[in-house]
């Protein structure tokens, strides 16, 4: 059987969704459409039935895409996606408004149960709900108090829902439908009108309230304060920042370690060959690159669902959304961007909570933009080449200024094309900011733990595979080539002076160089030069640029290969022997200009496969990724022109 | 005069909502001529407002409490 678990936002929804399936959840999408359905199994007495969890609205009829998905689960699904029985989660301190979609969900012939949730909230400000009116009034559907935050009323629900199922074999006699499919809005008016009157009777009769005013919390003054807010926001982002890089760092660190390890014993045990090769050198590098962004992305989401169930995250949204409208974004946007310097990845999938498609969609493409921890080794590489070392105003740091400028610029950037994008993208509708602050809570782990789990099952699982083919077919390219051309040029090596003369772990570091020089890959870099010529680029540097589409961080890695640098570890070696490179015409590969062209290039070019393949997922279309790809690659190489030519 | 000309800690009944799609949207959730509201939170910048009806605090845009005329309730609570 299907069963729809309905409500409107902030009710207890999630909570009761999570009480009553716990891991055995899952996500796919709603019939037809691109919007995102989390479903469970829900195991009563002997059988299983799958439990829907439907997006939190006010009312059967559609404002936007993600309400639309009630109405068409409703009344324009196939038999077979049709829920058989509906449970709707009522807040207790909001009856009446629960009521309005419930008694629509009714009118629909839905087979209903009312859960009325938090209700000893309720109590405490002073509502009285008279249970055994409403359930005469509500004949057909079993009503069910429940405090879900502590698990309480769990198996009387579960009976209740048992109840009705058997009733549903019983009684062939079905409930028909009396709710009009309205379309046009004086339609819908007249007729919400008519049912709040209907269901004001009835609240009169069952709803004993005492007359005390909402009041809020005296710590919202201090979270909405106009500097006081900003500040406390900014001290959380701050401390949230400092989690991930000093603690993803040592389980990140650990999966990569074990990898290295897999590898070693591998490579011992397997026959040489190309499969060994393949195993060793392709799909287990593919594979850590993967699981190597869990640690972020679960230390990112931890804190979000934190901020997101304590109640926190409305009153950063609210104090945040008039600084972030005027460039097409909304309040929401906020928290995804600023995730976004640590990893483009969880940002991206952060983006779920933005309730305009729109906006949504301006959040993530120009997330990349914000300079993510992978740009760190290659600007740390190139600053050190080609700033100096020296002090402005005897206090400033000149190369930490210019790391602070590539961050600005990346910002900035991310910021105007967000606004351009704003006047591109037209709206379909009008689209209005409604959002409920929820009273304080205490966080609830088990909600807090399901998230996180669910992020990184969506990230490996439907991120992860893609990410695994393209890493995999780049290795093929930088570690095959023609074979002639390769045999050729490793005689000729063979010959030089240089080769003859040095220590034979050198000579191995010339052999690779040699190696990825005549790889495909190499020999696209080498094509692609007269291409980057212009931006102060030789086909060396273009090799890097190309294998580092994988992941950024890649780029001072093949450096060091195609230096001839002897395996990467040692950066240090790497920069002093970089700063020596010289153009056939005398001039220093890595100067001024093209040091600076390059980081510029690096701060806008999408070179980033896993975020990619999250776009793609987020936004289940390859359209977006592949703009991202074309439009930051123009700017990149534009931005790395102008830096190089004046 | 408008949501948004009121003060923190003011009170007033809706009285119209010029916006056909805003109205019926908030009917559904039960805002209509003649709802108690009352303003309690303003964001800096004239940023979103928050106002509470029956048990909920809910914020909205500056430019969308624009939308709705309130009359003041003289007394406060």
């Amino acid at each position: 059987m299907k069963i729809a678990l309905f409500g409107n936002p902030n009710t207890g929804k999630s909570t009761v969704f999570n009480l009553l399936t716990g891991l055995r959840q899952k996500i796919g999408n709603f019939p037809g459409v691109t919007v995102e359905q989390k479903s469970g199994v829900l195991h009563i007495k002997d059988a299983s039935h799958e439990l829907i969890d439907v997006p939190g609205v006010y009312s059967i009829y559609p404002s936007n895409k993600e309400e639309k998905v009630v109405f068409d689960l409703l009344f324009n699904a196939s038999e077979s996606d049709k829920p058989q029985l509906g449970i709707l989660v009522a807040d207790a301190s909001n009856l009446s408004r629960s009521l309005f979609f419930f008694s629509q969900l009714i009118d629909s012939g839905l087979p209903m149960v009312l859960v009325i949730n938090m209700y000893d909230i309720a109590q405490k400000k002073g509502i009285n709900i008279d249970v055994t009116a409403l359930q005469s009034t509500f004949s057909q559907s079993p009503i069910v108090i429940m405090n879900a935050r502590v698990g309480l009323g769990k198996e009387r629900l579960m009976q209740a829902i048992s109840e009705q199922l058997d009733a549903l074999k019983v009684e062939s006699t079905k409930v028909t439908n009396t709710l009009k499919k309205l379309s046009d809005l004086a339609g819908q008016e007249k007729e919400a009108n008519a049912r709040n009157t209907y269901l004001g009777t009835i609240l009169n009769k069952v709803l004993q309230e005492k007359e005390v005013p909402v009041r809020t919390h005296p710590l919202d003054r201090w979270f909405t304060h106009p500097i006081a807010g900003y500040v406390i926001f900014a001290s959380i982002l701050f401390i949230i920042f400092q989690f991930v890089f000093s603690f993803a760092a040592f389980p990140m660190d650990a999966i990569e370690l074990g990898f290295e390890w897999l590898t070693l014993w591998l490579r011992n045990i397997l026959p040489d060959g190309p499969l060994s090769a393949l195993i060793c050198e392709g799909i287990l590098p593919g594979i850590s690159g993967v699981l190597v962004f869990i640690p972020q992305i679960g230390i990112l989401f931890f804190f979000i669902a934190l901020l997101e169930d304590s109640g926190y995250l409305a009153r950063a949204v609210f104090l945040m959304d008039r600084l972030v409208r005027p460039f097409g974004l909304n309040g929401r946007s906020v928290v995804p961007l600023l995730s976004s310097m640590a990893c483009a990845i969880p940002g991206v999938m952060a983006t779920r909570g933005i309730p305009n498609y729109k906006e949504r969609l301006i959040t993530i493409f120009v997330a990349p933009l914000m300079s993510c921890s992978a740009r760190i080794p290659v600007f740390t590489l190139l600053i050190g080449l080609v700033i100096p070392k020296m002090k402005l105003l005897g206090f400033i740091q000149l190369q930490g200024l210019v790391l602070l400028g590539l961050y600005l610029l990346g910002i900035v950037s991310a910021l105007f094309i967000a606004w351009v994008m704003k006047l591109i993208i037209n709206q379909e509708k009008r689209s209005y900011y409604l959002m409920e602050i929820p009273e304080f809570k205490r966080p609830l782990w088990r909600n807090i733990f399901l998230t996180v789990l669910e992020k990184i099952k969506v990230f490996t699982t439907e991120a992860g595979g893609i990410i695994l083919a393209i890493s995999i077919v780049l290795w093929a390219l930088a570690s095959y080539g023609p074979r002639e051309q390769r045999r050729e040029a490793m005689r000729a090596l063979k010959t030089t002076d240089t080769y003859m003369h040095v220590s034979q772990e050198e000579q191995e570091g010339l052999k690779n160089a040699v190696l990825l020089e005549n790889s495909y890959i190499g020999i696209v870099g080498k094509g692609i030069e007269p291409m980057i010529k212009p931006i102060g680029y030789d086909w060396k540097i273009g090799i890097a640029l190309i294998t580092s589409f994988a992941a950024r961080e890649v780029f001072v890695g093949s450096l060091s290969t195609i230096y001839a640098n002897g395996g990467s570890g040692n950066d240090l070696k790497l920069s002093s022997k970089l700063k020596q490179q010289k153009n056939p015409d005398g001039t220093l590969v890595f100067s001024l200009r093209s040091g600076i062209s390059l980081m510029v290039f690096y701060v806008y070019a999408m070179q980033c496969l896993s975020t990619l393949a999250i776009v793609k997922r987020e936004t289940k279309s390859w359209k977006w990724p592949l703009l991202q790809v074309l439009f930051f690659g123009l700017m990149a190489y534009a931005g790395a022109w102008i830096c190089f030519n004046i | 005069m408008l949501l948004n000309e009121l003060k923190v800690g003011e009170q007033a009944n809706i009285r119209y909502i010029s916006d056909d799609v805003f109205r019926t949207k908030l009917l559904e959730m039960g805002i209509m001529p003649g709802t108690l509201v009352t303003l309690h939170l303003k964001a800096p910048f004239k940023g979103p407002i928050a106002f509470s009806y029956q048990n909920t605090l809910l914020s909205i845009r500056n430019e969308d409490a624009q939308q709705i005329s309130v009359d003041k309730l003289s007394l406060q609570a």
